[in-house]
C-alpha cells in the first residue's frame, strides 16, 4: 500500500518474457481462498439468503445464533448471516469501483510518464506526487460535502486517492520495459509508440497491475468501513459491514457478536486481499525467491 | 432539562434535533473545565453545541438550550410544569380588551455588562426582533402593535388583536432580554441578566457556565456547569460510566438504558418532551400528494413495533402533533390503527403502488433506526422505498426543509407549540395546504381559554385525519445522572436546558 | 548538494501553490452560496447579500483566493462563517491536539515495528519470524477504529482503568493528559506498526543479502550482530520513506480516532465543520494537513540526502 511497497515490486518485475514460475506460496493459497469465499458469499447473496436481510422483524430482535438464525439477529430483528452474506457485495463493489478508478487513471499515467521524454515523465510524477497530498479518508470526506455521502461517491474518491500508488508503480515497470531489447527492436522498426505501449508495455506491466489492486481492494475495504463508522459510506439499509460494526457499537455490551461477525469478516478480507497481494508479488518476483 | 432541539419550522429547527450530531467531542476535562471533581461544579453530555452564540440570526436548538434560562432571561419563564412564572416580570396584568398587557418589571437587575436591566430594554429586545432577527419564530411577534416603557420598571406591550400564544413565546428565545449596549458581538460575547456568564467555550469540545457575582435574584447551587457535546452517544455513555461528566442531557441511544437502570451509582429519569418524531410527507407533490397514498402510509406503520424497534420502546404514542404537556393534548392514535391489509388496499386504489418514494431521513440516530423500519413496514404494504441519509444539519436542511426535495423524511420536530408553524404556513416543508385548518389555530389564538383548548383539539384532529404526516412517536425525556443530582426535570417543556434549578444533594 | 536542496525547495514551493489552487478551487465550485448557507434556510436576500460583503464573497475568485492565502501566510485566517470566531486560533488548538495524538502514535508504531520488524527479518525462517508476520498481517487487517473501540471496552468500561474519551491539554492536568492519551495513541500506533514492521522486515531482508554482510557473515559474526554493525542504516532509507507516507495515514486517520475518542482535534474540527458547510474552515483544514503532508516529504527528500551518501550525487 504504500509507495514505497510498489517500489520494491518495480525494482523487480521484469518482464513477462523473462518471468520464471514460481510454486504457490502459502501466502498466494490462504490469501487466494479467503478472497475466493469472499467472492463466493456475493455470487450466493444474489441467489439464496437464509432470511431477507433488509427485513425488520420486531418480534424476532436480538436473538442469539440458533439453527434458524445462525449469528443471531440485530435489533431490528433482521437475521445477521444473511446480513454478512449481502455485505460482501458490498465490499467487492466498493473494491471494484475504487481499484477501477485507480487502475484505469493510473496505469495509462503510469504508461505514458514512463513512455514520454525524461522531464516530462518527471513533470507528470511531479503532479502525481501531488495527489498524494490528499490522502484517501480526506478526500472522500471533502467528496461526501460536495455530492453527498455516498458508497460510490466515497469509494471514487478512494480510488482517485489511489491513482498515484499505481501511476508510481506502472511508470518504474514501464522504463524497465523500455530497455528491453525487443522494445528497442520495435521501435527500430518504426512502430508508433501507442503500438508499442498497447503490444510491449501493457502485458509486461499487467502483473505488477494485479498485484497492486490486490492491496488497493484491501485498502478500500477498510475504507470503507471507516467511512461507513463517521456516516460519510454506505447508508442503510444496504448492507455493510462497516455500518454493521457501527449499528453493533450501541449494544457493546449485551451482544457483542454483532460487533464480531462484521469486524472479522472486514479483517478476513483485509488480510486475504493484503496476502494475495503478496503472493502474486512473491510469485513475479524473481528477487524475493530465495526468502522462502 | 430541556432539551434540546427543536426545530422549527420554517427553518431551522430541525437543527436542532440534531441532535446529534454535531460536534463533537470532547471530552473531558477539556480546557474548559475546572476538574471534572469539584463538588461546585457540574458536567453535562449534550449532543448538538450550538454553532455561535446568536440566536437571534442561527437556527437550532442548540443555542437557547445552553443559554436560555441561564445567561439570558426572559420577562417570564415556564417552570418545570409547563405554567407561566415571572421572571425579570415580577407580576402582569391583561387589559379587558385583551390586547395589552402591563408587566411590572424587577427593580434590581443588571445585565452582566454592568447596565442596569430597565423597561427601555425591554421595549428595545421586543422591537429588536421585529427589525433585526432572522430566524423564522421572528415572526411569533408579528402581533406587537406598539410598546411603550411607561417608567423603567412598567413596561406596556399592546397587540394588534388578541393572542394567547403571545405571552407563551414570550417565555421562549424571542422573549429573551438583550441590553442596549450588548448587541455588538452577539454571535460570540452574549450580555443577559443570567446567573451565568460564558466563560469559556472550547469548539468542539465544551461550553463552560460561571456563576455570575451580582446576579439579582437567587445564585444557583453550581458555581461552575460545564456542557460537553458529544456526537457519538455510545461515546456519551461511556464518559458517564467513566466519570468524566454527570448527567446525560439526552439519551440518544436508549437500547443501551440497561448500563445504568441496573447500577446504583445512576438515576434515570423518564418523561415526555416537546420532540414529536414526525414522518414528513410531502402534501405539495409526488406520491405523498395523494390522499390515498397518505392514508395507506398510515395504516401500514406498525407504531408500536416501530417505536420497541427504534427507540427501544421509550417514547409516547402520540397520533397527532401535540405532545402530553400542552394543554389540548388528546390521544389521537386510534385515527389509524395498524391495519396492513386496508393499507395494501389503499396502495392499490391510490394508483402509486409503482412509483419509488424517497425517504430522505436526516443522518441522526432516531432518523436512521426508525428509517429502517419505515422502509421495510411501507414495503410489505405494497409501496417501493428508496432511503437517502442526507447529512445534518446542512445538507438535509436545504434538500429537505428548504427545497421540499422530497417525498417522505423523518425529524424531531422539537420546538414548543409548534403546529402552527410545521402545518399551518402552506410553505412549510410538508407543503400542508387547509385553510379551515388555519381558520382553527387563529380562531383558539383570539378566543377564550376554553375555546382556545377546543379549537386546538379540533386542529389536531384534523391534520392528522388528513394524514398530513405520520407521527412515529414523541421522543422520551431520557435522562441518565449521578444519584446524587437533583432537580432534574422529568418532562422537558421549554427551549431552555434550565440550569439554575439543579443542585447535588 | 546546495543544487538538489533549491531544487527541493522549489519543487515544495510548487506543489504548495498547485495544491492551494486545487483546494480553493474544489471549494469554490461548490454548489451553494456559503453565505446563505451560513444564515440558514429562511433568511432574507439582503441579509445574505450583507454577509456576502462582511466576508469578502463578492470579490472576484482571483480576489479571494489570494485574501485567503494572505491570511494563511499571515496566520490571520479571518473569522468562520458559522461561527463568526477567529478561526486561526481555533487551527492552532486543534493542530496541538492532533500533533499530539500523531506524534505520539507514531512514536508507538516505531518503537514496536523497528525491532519486531528486524527480528522478523533477521528470523524470517523460522517459526517465531512466521508467527510475528502473521501477527502484523493480523494487525494490518484490523480498522483502527475497531481496536479503539475494543480497548475502551476492555480498559475504561471493563476494568475502569482509563477514562474512556475525552482530551485534556498538558499543562492543566498532565496526569490526566497522559491517561487520555494512551488508548487513542494505542489505536493509531498498533495498526500503523503492523503495517510498519512488513516494511521493516522487507528492508532487513534486502540489506541482509546485500555482499557486504554476507561477507561479514561468512566471517564469523552472528546475523543480528552483522545486521546492527553494518546494515541498519542502509535499511533506513526505505523505512524513512513508508514513515513519511504513513503520516499522511496517520493524520487522517486520526480523523477517526478522534470521532471514536472525543477528542477535539483536527480531524473533529473537519467533520464538524463539513457537517455545518463552515466551508472556509474546511478549505483551511484541508489545506493544513496537504501542507503538512507535502512538508514531510520535502523534509524526507532531505533525510535521505543525510543517511544516504549514494544519492547526494543526483538522480531521485
Amino acid at each position: 500500500m504504500s509507495a514505497a511497497a510498489t517500489e520494491t515490486a518495480v525494482a523487480s518485475a521484469g518482464p513477462a518474457g523473462r518471468r520464471r514460475r514460481r510454486p504457490v506460496t502459502g501466502s498466494l493459497l490462504v490469501g487466494g481462498l479467503i478472497v475466493a469465499i469472499v467472492i463466493g458469499m456475493a455470487l450466493l447473496s444474489f441467489v439464496w439468503t437464509p432470511h431477507d436481510p433488509t427485513l425488520v422483524n420486531p418480534a424476532v430482535r436480538l436473538q442469539e445464533p440458533s439453527a434458524e438464525y445462525w449469528f443471531g439477529t440485530d435489533k431490528f430483528g433482521r437475521d445477521v448471516f444473511s446480513q454478512v452474506l449481502m455485505g460482501s457485495r458490498t465490499t467487492l463493489f466498493v473494491g471494484f469501483v475504487a481499484v477501477g478508478v485507480a487502475a484505469l487513471v493510473g496505469v495509462p499515467l503510469g504508461i505514458v510518464a514512463g513512455m514520454a521524454p525524461r522531464w516530462c515523465g518527471e513533470l507528470l510524477m511531479r503532479g502525481n506526487d501531488l495527489l498524494l497530498a490528499f490522502p484517501a479518508l480526506l478526500l472522500a470526506i471533502m467528496f461526501a460535502a460536495v455530492y453527498g455521502a455516498g458508497t460510490l461517491v466515497a469509494m471514487v474518491a478512494i480510488g482517485i486517492a489511489s491513482i498515484p500508488h499505481f501511476a508510481r508503480l506502472i511508470r518504474g515497470g514501464t522504463l524497465q520495459v523500455m530497455e528491453t531489447e525487443y522494445v528497442i527492436a520495435a521501435r527500430a522498426a518504426g512502430r508508433g509508440p501507442f503500438a508499442i505501449a498497447v503490444r510491449h508495455v501493457l502485458p509486461n506491466v499487467s502483473s505488477l497491475v494485479i498485484v497492486q489492486a490486490s492491496v488497493g481492494f484491501a485498502i478500500a475495504v477498510l475504507a470503507e468501513a471507516a467511512l461507513s463508522f463517521l456516516g460519510f459510506g454506505t447508508p442503510p439499509p444496504t448492507p455493510s459491514w462497516g455500518r454493521m460494526l457501527q449499528e453493533s457499537q450501541e449494544l457493546l455490551s449485551i451482544a457483542p457478536r454483532l460487533a464480531v461477525f462484521p469486524g472479522v469478516a472486514i479483517a478476513l478480507a483485509v488480510l486475504g486481499f493484503n496476502l494475495l497481494g503478496d503472493g502474486l508479488r512473491d510469485r513475479f518476483d524473481p528477487k524475493l525467491e530465495d526468502r522462502r | 432539562m430541556k432539551h434540546h432541539k427543536r426545530p422549527g419550522r420554517g427553518t431551522g429547527a430541525v437543527a436542532a434535533t440534531l441532535a446529534c450530531l454535531l460536534l463533537a467531542s470532547c471530552s473531558a476535562g477539556s480546557t474548559a473545565t475546572g476538574g471534572s471533581a469539584g463538588k461546585n461544579s457540574l458536567n453535562i453530555g449534550l449532543t448538538a453545541e450550538p454553532a455561535n452564540f446568536d440566536f437571534t440570526k442561527t437556527e437550532g436548538a442548540a443555542i437557547p438550550q445552553a443559554l436560555l434560562y441561564n445567561v439570558y432571561e426572559t420577562l417570564v419563564k415556564l417552570d418545570q410544569s409547563g405554567k407561566i412564572r415571572p421572571q425579570l416580570a415580577t407580576s402582569w396584568s391583561l387589559s379587558k380588551d385583551r390586547r395589552t398587557y402591563t408587566f411590572h418589571l424587577v427593580k434590581n437587575a443588571t445585565f452582566s455588562n454592568g447596565a442596569r436591566f430597565t423597561a427601555e430594554d425591554a421595549k428595545f429586545s421586543i422591537e429588536r426582533v421585529t427589525t433585526d432577527w432572522t430566524l423564522v419564530q421572528k415572526t411569533q411577534m408579528d402581533v406587537v402593535d406598539t410598546v411603550r416603557a411607561v417608567s423603567p420598571t412598567e413596561l406596556k406591550v399592546t397587540l394588534k388583536r388578541p393572542s394567547n400564544d403571545w405571552l407563551y413565546r414570550m417565555t421562549t428565545r424571542i422573549g429573551a432580554m438583550f441590553s442596549r449596549t450588548g448587541v455588538s458581538k452577539l454571535a460570540t460575547e452574549p450580555v443577559g441578566t443570567g446567573p451565568y456568564v460564558v466563560k469559556n467555550w472550547n469548539r468542539g469540545d465544551s461550553i463552560t457556565l460561571a456563576r455570575r457575582h451580582g446576579y439579582w435574584a437567587r445564585t444557583p447551587h453550581f458555581a461552575s456547569v460545564t456542557l460537553k457535546y458529544f456526537k457519538d452517544p455510545t461515546a456519551m455513555n461511556n464518559a458517564l460510566l467513566t466519570g468524566t461528566i454527570n448527567v446525560i442531557g439526552q439519551m440518544q441511544s436508549p437500547e443501551s438504558l440497561y448500563r445504568f437502570q441496573n447500577n446504583s451509582k445512576y438515576k434515570v429519569i423518564e418523561g415526555t418532551t416537546n420532540g414529536e418524531v414526525v414522518l414528513s410527507l410531502n402534501n405539495g407533490s409526488g406520491p405523498m400528494k395523494n390522499p390515498k397514498a397518505r392514508q395507506a402510509v398510515r395504516y401500514a406503520i406498525d407504531h408500536k413495533a416501530l417505536m420497541d424497534t427504534c427507540w427501544a420502546g421509550r417514547g409516547k404514542l402520540i397520533g397527532s402533533m401535540v405532545p402530553p404537556t400542552d394543554p389540548w393534548y388528546q390521544n389521537l392514535t386510534d385515527l389509524y390503527p395498524y391495519d396492513r391489509d386496508k393499507a395494501k388496499k389503499l396502495v392499490e386504489e391510490s394508483g402509486e403502488a409503482g412509483r419509488t418514494l424517497r425517504l430522505r431521513i436526516p443522518t441522526l440516530p432516531y432518523a436512521t433506526a426508525c428509517g429502517t423500519v419505515v422502509k421495510s413496514q411501507l414495503e410489505q404494504a405494497g409501496f417501493k422505498v428508496k432511503l437517502d441519509q442526507l447529512e445534518f444539519p446542512a445538507a438535509w436542511l436545504t434538500t429537505v426543509f428548504k427545497n421540499a426535495d422530497y417525498d417522505m423524511s423523518i425529524i424531531g420536530h422539537v420546538e414548543p407549540r409548534d403546529m402552527q408553524t410545521v402545518f399551518g404556513n402552506e410553505k412549510s416543508y410538508i407543503r400542508y395546504d387547509n385553510p379551515e385548518f388555519r381558520a382553527l389555530l387563529a380562531k383558539a389564538d383570539q378566543g377564550t381559554r376554553e375555546q382556545q383548548i377546543t379549537d386546538m383539539r379540533a386542529a389536531a384532529r384534523l391534520v392528522s385525519k388528513d394524514a398530513a404526516a405520520d407521527w412515529l412517536f414523541l421522543l422520551p425525556n431520557l435522562m441518565v445522572a449521578d444519584k446524587d443530582i437533583t432537580g432534574l426535570p422529568v418532562n422537558s417543556v421549554s427551549e431552555s436546558l434550565d440550569l439554575t434549578g439543579l443542585g447535588r444533594s | 548538494m546546495i543544487v538538489r536542496l533549491v531544487q527541493r525547495i522549489g519543487i515544495l514551493l510548487a506543489s504548495l501553490v498547485v495544491s492551494s489552487v486545487l483546494v480553493f478551487a474544489f471549494m469554490a465550485v461548490l454548489p451553494g452560496d456559503p453565505a446563505r448557507v451560513a444564515l440558514g434556510t429562511s433568511a432574507s436576500d439582503s441579509a445574505v447579500a450583507q454577509l456576502r460583503e462582511q466576508f469578502g464573497l463578492d470579490r472576484s475568485l482571483v480576489a479571494q483566493y489570494f485574501s485567503w492565502i494572505h491570511g494563511l501566510v499571515t496566520f490571520d485566517p479571518g473569522d468562520s462563517y458559522i461561527s463568526h470566531a477567529p478561526i486561526g486560533p481555533q487551527l492552532a488548538d486543534r493542530l496541538q491536539v492532533t500533533l499530539w495524538l500523531v506524534g505520539t502514535g507514531m512514536v508507538i508504531a516505531c518503537v514496536l515495528a523497528l525491532p519486531v520488524g528486524t527480528l522478523m527479518a533477521v528470523r524470517h525462517r523460522k517459526p517465531s519470524g512466521l508467527i510475528l508476520s502473521a501477527l502484523s498481517q493480523v494487525g494490518v487487517a484490523v480498522p483502527a477504529f475497531l481496536a479503539g473501540i475494543l480497548l475502551i471496552t476492555v480498559f475504561a468500561v471493563g476494568l475502569g482503568w482509563l477514562p474512556a474519551n475525552g482530551w485534556t491539554p498538558p499543562v492543566q492536568d498532565p496526569v490526566l493528559f497522559l491517561k487520555q492519551l494512551v488508548m487513542p495513541a494505542l489505536s493509531l500506533g498498533i495498526v500503523q506498526a503492523a503495517v510498519l514492521t512488513r516494511y521493516v522486515r522487507s528492508a532487513v531482508l534486502d540489506v541482509l543479502r546485500e555482499d557486504y554482510l554476507r561477507t561479514a557473515r561468512a566471517k564469523g559474526l552472528r546475523p543480528t550482530r552483522a545486521l546492527l554493525r553494518h546494515g541498519l542504516r542502509n535499511a533506513a532509507v526505505p523505512v524513512v520513506t513508508v514513515l513519511a507516507l504513513q503520516l499522511a495515514t496517520l493524520l487522517v486517520g486520526s480523523v477517526v480516532i478522534e470521532r471514536v475518542f472525543v477528542i477535539p482535534g483536527l480531524g473533529s474540527l473537519l467533520l464538524d465543520s463539513v457537517a455545518n458547510r463552515d466551508l472556509i474552515v474546511v478549505q483551511d483544514v484541508v489545506m493544513i494537513i496537504a501542507m503538512a503532508v507535502l512538508l514531510v516529504n520535502f523534509l524526507v527528500d532531505m533525510v535521505y540526502l543525510l543517511i544516504d551518501p549514494r544519492l547526494r550525487g543526483g538522480a531521485s
